[in-house]
């Protein structure tokens, strides 16, 4: 393994020296040292990396790969399209993108939350099945009409979302229990409970789904004729934006949501400076269930309106994915879902127009957070490296 | 259902499902007492099915030899896929110093994405059936002992044997003594415990995380292949992947990452599981066996958080898990 | 050139090594004798810790060679060394826990792959008779006392054949009986043939093993003495010397009442069986500056965390201004006024990763200075920073908006001081506050710390430094193994008296 680093090493020297002139070599020293550079720049290569690798596979299959990501791109809508059908433009394509997305950013700012103060939760995918099943049979079978309906059904999944997550935090702290542990525990918990109900309450035989939530629960108003578009309108986005600001400005403006960072950056000094570690481990994983509860909400009685037994959303995990893409600061995590959300959207587009699989999004995804994953490494060996080009700079004299 | 399953069908079903977990769970301990978190036991699973059922498929065509007979080439397939794929998660986990948690969820993703992109482009373009998403594998051999498999209950562990089940014990049976008796073992739980004592003895340590993780995948896809086998008799990237690689890690965790009592929490969980499936047919209880067997098995889950609280004391796990080893770090 | 000298089984020839910005060993020349305990003594920083991490193979020299046996070897790592047969036992024990004595021996060089622990027990139950180490190798090492541990560590270099043994500070963790029976073992080992280097500060115990004596001071070697023929303080004072970087400016002490009574103050860690803290009893006035003065490792650092209340469970009364504060919260005790500015900034002075201002307002933040409401007046945190910067000189890359961590260590300093002075506090306790900086950055620090108490604030100093404690202290108590032996004022002792205090030399009263 020496050998392959070493190698490196020399080749990413090599490349620096071979490629560049001096005044470059400057400014990749300085480039490396910016750390909000990179946290741009690093995902974004690990983005077009695995478009590159996306399109080697695209094209051993005999498709087209700029069709095929343009396609993608165009279902999703953020590129238009050639031709529209009735009813339908481009911005009716983004509202829809925006509604199915809303449940993974919601997710996602609930990883973000509790990484804030150390801790990883991807129990996400269960809160939302119990969230979403719970809201269900109390709100969205019932009769109620949308002004309440719909309030009740985020306060619902909102407390109940946040209680789950208290109830790990607890736990980590009183009996040691490692959350990520909790979190599988919860999920497979939840899930099987709420298939039971289903199974025997709640069962639709023809879908093998839930029996669908009335329209005046949905958080999503469909078929809204806007100039003679026919579009969805994404309540759930709406409230998303409302929730995301409060969030921001709790973890950067207030004192609690201060300390919960130092609690995460540096458990130790927070102590040292009487910070209770324990209150805010539980109130960070808190507010990640209460993020996680609505996630369940706009996903259940949102982007779709029945819930599928024996399976528990891919969205939990795949928000972990986001925020390793979109790097926990709350704009990187919305360009990073809308990104994957729309590939998974716009998977259906590119089947038609390119007659490429929809399987193919989810894999150029894949690639995508393997890349991602390496981020961390590539910072450090970046580091390195200009470590080195800045001592030969120093020694030629030119720093 | 409404078929009355004899009460056979319990233990029978328990080892043909409990045993490939075990297997799987071994694979989780190997590279946990390493020092290696490893959730990715689900995709690991996964990749080393895809690749045993290609290879079945493909030798089944060859060769017409039965599906009972191909099994044999598959599994070693599959141990082989397993392992590859795990080698990403042991690259990026050992040398690349990513986070362990994160990587293994993405690998689980990587792992549903590119099997299911596989089976359905080797259909459509190498095998030319159409782009379907299954690669049928058909029955696995198994055998059953005449006259013990009378007695009631008991018997049901002479039932429907499986093959894959005595190589799975055999296996076991090695990895035990390779944990307990050997040197790798020795020098790869003393990884998990306290690298730097294993560095200063001469150990090199990111070699033995690298091979744990190597073997998690291996026996990883030997106990996915078999539970294709068993379960569905195909491989389909929409139907396999239920959770079993998270019951497995469920499994090890209640077991105190040692191998006897995981066997024991695998036959447990997968008990409870069979349990219910024959209990929903007795007649006067008119229970849809599906619906039953889907709350029996929250009780795996429920039972293993609820030993956590009570054993909270002794927190078993290796001291060292998911603590990235730094070489440089004195 | 490659053979040298064979009466000597070590040589090590104008060693030099440099780290960033320090001359850890400067042209320094030892020849050790087989069979002989050879001790290397001096105080921290000297150079000991480095010099032998060289011969083990723990670093490679930037200049000069070493010869084991007359050759002249080369150390890629600590197997190279270990192949000749040198072996090390860390301060830090390097043992699983919840392995075997057997195990942890056999680790590495199990000798074939299946383990046979059966002949390794009986390898091991062999040395111990042998050597007269008492161990049972079935036990698991987490059952094991400290000084048990310290043993096995022995054992594994003799498992491996090593006929060097190095030992860095061995009797830190044992208490005097079990001192005792070490160095007996030593005296065994010795008469087996073994060499053995011995890294401490403990005068009495060299005077006891060893032979031979290196003192080294600031990277340099002294002398070599025989410790038959030396005494203890002449051993101190060669080991202490007399530099001076500058003398400060103090004026005279104006002492108030007793703001800090610390009285009966003992701590043990869960697991150890050796109290860090013994019975410590000392008084810090308003207007005084009390130094502890000590060897790392003696407990000076624990009485700061116990006082300010990161450590919990310790006995005794800590009485500030009249009330006791021993049962009260790290936050309550900032509150009644005690400023701490410990010695790992990094590690818990700082949240590196956050901004200049945000550090700076760390402990103040719920106060309605700073918060209105649930939130942060973030244009008071802002003037409140810019203030402090300028006041202490603090630099950095963009202001207060800086991310710590990309600032010097210097500056980095300079803005704990800063927000530490800036609360106000009753009591200041400083724990090695100019470490790693540059003479300009301590002249300037040393110059705060007197200005904090010309202006009656009760400061408690707690330094490795001897040169910063006979600069800065009116009061000096000397402590050694937990206790403190010694208080008197500064006047009334000569550095060298305070070495051989530090060093465990025991005067009258």
């Amino acid at each position: 393994m020496d050998k392959i680093s070493s190698f490196f090493k020399k080749f990413g020297l090599g490349f620096v020296h071979a490629f560049t002139k001096n005044g470059a070599r400057v400014n990749f020293v300085k480039l490396s040292k910016n750390r909000t550079a990179l946290a741009f720049l690093l995902p974004i290569t690990a983005i077009i990396l695995s478009f590159i690798l996306g399109s080697i596979v695209l094209a051993l299959i005999g498709a087209d790969p700029f069709k095929a990501i343009t396609s993608m791109f165009q279902g999703a809508g953020f590129l238009p399209k050639a031709r529209y059908g009735g009813g339908q433009n481009q911005f009716s394509d983004f509202m829809k993108l925006l509604n199915n997305a809303t449940p993974l950013i919601f997710a996602s700012l609930a990883v973000s939350v509790a990484l804030s103060a150390g801790m990883f939760n991807i129990g996400i995918s269960g809160v939302m099945v119990l969230s979403g099943f719970i809201s269900s049979v109390l709100i969205g079978y019932s009769p109620l009409p949308a002004v309440v309906a719909r309030p009740a059904v985020l306060i619902i999944c909102l407390i109940l979302g946040m209680g789950a997550g208290a109830l790990v935090g607890f736990l980590k702290y009183k009996f040691n229990i490692n959350e990520v542990v909790q979190a599988i525990m919860f999920n497979y918990t939840f899930m099987y409970i709420t298939n039971y109900f289903i199974y025997k309450f709640f069962l639709n035989p023809e879908t093998r789904s839930s029996v669908v939530v009335s329209d005046a629960a949905r958080l999503t108003i469909a078929d809204v004729k806007v100039g003679g578009v026919e579009i969805v309108v994404p309540l759930g986005f709406i409230v998303l934006i409302a929730v995301a600001v409060i969030v921001y400005i709790f973890l950067t403006r207030t004192k609690d949501g201060f300390e919960m960072r130092a609690v995460g950056l540096n458990p130790r000094c927070a102590e040292y400076v009487g910070i209770s570690v324990k209150k805010n481990v539980i109130l960070a994983m808190a507010i990640s269930g209460a993020l996680a509860g609505l996630a369940g909400a706009t996903f259940y009685l949102g982007a779709t309106n029945t819930i599928k037994p024996e399976t528990l959303p891919s969205t939990g995990f795949d928000a972990i994915a986001v925020c390793l893409l979109g790097g926990s600061h709350p704009i990187g995590i919305f360009l990073a879902s809308l990104l994957i959300s729309g590939m998974t959207t716009g998977g259906a587009y590119m089947q038609a127009r390119a007659s490429v699989s929809t399987q193919v999004p989810s894999l150029i995804i894949g690639i995508m957070l393997i890349f991602a994953a390496c981020t961390a490494f590539m910072r450090y060996y970046l580091q390195k490296m200009s470590l080195k080009v800045e001592d030969n700079l120093k020694k030629e004299g030119l720093l | 259902m409404g078929i009355l399953l004899s009460s056979n069908s319990i233990l029978s079903g328990t080892l043909a499902f409990g045993l490939p977990l075990f297997i799987i769970a071994i694979g989780g301990i190997f590279s946990e007492r390493s020092g290696v978190t490893n959730l990715a036991l689900e995709g690991f699973m996964g990749a080393g099915a895809f690749t045993g059922a290609l290879v079945a498929v493909i030798v089944m065509q060859k060769t017409g030899m039965s599906s009972s007979a191909t099994m044999w080439i598959a599994l070693l397939a599959a141990a082989f896929g397993g392992a590859l794929f795990s080698a990403l998660h042991a690259l990026l986990c050992v040398y690349l110093r990513a986070d362990m948690v994160i990587s293994g969820v993405v690998m689980n993703i990587l792992s549903t994405a590119l099997t299911a992109f596989l089976v359905t482009t080797i259909n459509d373009k190498v095998f030319r059936v159409g782009a379907t998403g299954k690669f049928h594998i058909g029955i696995a051999g198994k055998f059953t002992i005449p006259y013990l498999s009378k007695i009631p209950f008991i018997g049901g562990l002479f039932t429907d044997v499986y093959y894959y089940e005595i190589l799975i014990i055999v296996i076991a049976a090695l990895m035990y003594v390779v944990l307990y008796k050997t040197k790798f073992g020795l020098r790869l739980r003393a990884c998990g415990e306290f690298p730097q004592a294993a560095d200063s003895a001469g150990v090199n340590v990111y070699h033995v995380r690298f091979i744990s993780v190597l073997i998690s995948g291996a026996l990883s896809g030997i106990g996915g292949l078999c539970l294709a086998y068993y379960l569905i008799t195909q491989f389909d990237a929409k139907l396999f992947y239920l959770g079993y690689g998270y019951l497995s890690i469920s499994a090890l965790i209640f077991g105190g990452w040692k191998i006897i009592p995981t066997l024991g929490a695998c036959m447990l969980f997968s008990f409870v599981k069979y349990f219910a499936l024959w209990f929903a047919t007795l007649p006067g209880i008119n229970l849809s066996s599906v619906v039953t067997s889907t709350l029996f098995q929250a009780l795996p889950y429920i039972i293993t958080l609820v030993a956590l609280i009570f054993f909270s004391k002794s927190n078993k796990a290796p001291a060292a898990l998911g603590e990235i080893y730094d070489k440089g770090k004195r | 050139m490659q053979n040298s000298n064979s009466e000597y089984i070590i040589e090590m020839k104008h060693i030099t090594k440099r780290f960033p910005g320090i001359v850890a060993n400067d042209d320094v020349s030892i020849s050790v004798k087989k069979g002989e305990i050879y001790a290397l003594l001096g105080e921290n920083g000297a150079g000991k810790s480095t010099l032998m991490s060289m011969l083990f193979g723990l670093y490679e020299p930037d200049e000069g060679e070493i010869f084991i046996r007359g050759e002249k070897v080369k150390f890629k790592s600590p197997n190279d060394a270990s192949a000749i047969g040198i072996g090390m036992v860390h301060q830090h024990f390097k043992l699983v826990e919840p392995f075997t004595v057997t195990e942890n021996v056999v680790l590495g060089i199990e000798g074939g792959t299946i383990v046979d622990l059966k002949s390794a027990r009986e390898k091991i139950l062999k040395l111990s008779s042998e050597y007269g180490l008492e161990v049972n190798p079935d036990d698991k090492i987490k059952d094991l006392p400290v000084c048990t541990r310290q043993r096995v560590e022995i054992f594994k270099m003799l498992y491996r054949d090593a006929e060097i043994l190095i030992f860095d500070e061995p009797t830190g963790v044992l208490t005097p009986q079990e001192i005792d029976k070490l160095l007996e073992i030593l005296e065994n080992l010795r008469k087996s043939g073994k060499t053995i280097l011995l890294i401490t500060h403990k005068l009495e115990e060299i005077k006891r093993v060893a032979d031979r004596c290196a003192i080294l001071r600031q990277g340099k070697l002294i002398e070599v003495v025989n410790t038959k023929d030396v005494s203890t303080s002449e051993m101190a004072s060669l080991m202490v010397g007399h530099t001076v970087l500058f003398d400060i400016d103090k004026s005279p002490m104006k002492k108030g009442d007793v703001v800090l009574s610390v009285k009966n103050m003992s701590y043990k860690k869960k697991g150890e069986s050796v109290y860090r803290v013994r019975d410590v009893n000392f008084d810090v006035h308003a207007g005084e500056v009390f130094a502890i003065a000590g060897v790392s490792g003696n407990g000076q650092m624990e009485i700061a965390d116990i006082i300010t209340g990161i450590i919990q469970d310790s006995t005794g009364e800590i009485v500030l201004d009249g009330e006791d504060i021993s049962k009260l919260s790290i936050d309550e005790r900032i509150k009644r006024g005690i400023s701490y500015v410990p010695e790992d900034r990094h590690a818990v002075a700082l949240v590196l990763d956050e901004t200049l201002e945000d550090n700076i307002v760390l402990k103040k933040m719920d106060t309605a200075q700073f918060l209105k409401k649930i939130f942060l007046r973030r244009n008071e945190i802002s003037t409140y920073a810019d203030m402090i910067i300028d006041k202490y000189d603090v630099r950095s890359g963009q202001g207060r908006s800086t991310i710590v961590r990309s600032m010097s260590g210097g500056n980095q300093q300079k803005a704990i001081i800063g927000r530490e002075i800036e609360l106000d506090a009753k009591l200041l306790i400083f724990v090695q506050p100019t470490r790693g900086l540059d003479v300009g950055a301590i002249e300037n620090i040393w110059k705060l710390i007197l200005k904090e108490r010309d202006r009656g604030k009760a400061v408690l100093l707690i330094s490795l430094e001897l040169e910063e404690i006979m600069n800065l202290a009116d009061t000096v108590g000397v402590i050694y193994n937990g206790h403190i032996d010694k208080i008197a004022s500064r006047d009334q002792l000569t550095e060298r008296e305070i070495g051989s205090y530090m060093m465990g030399v025991k005067h009258n009263g």
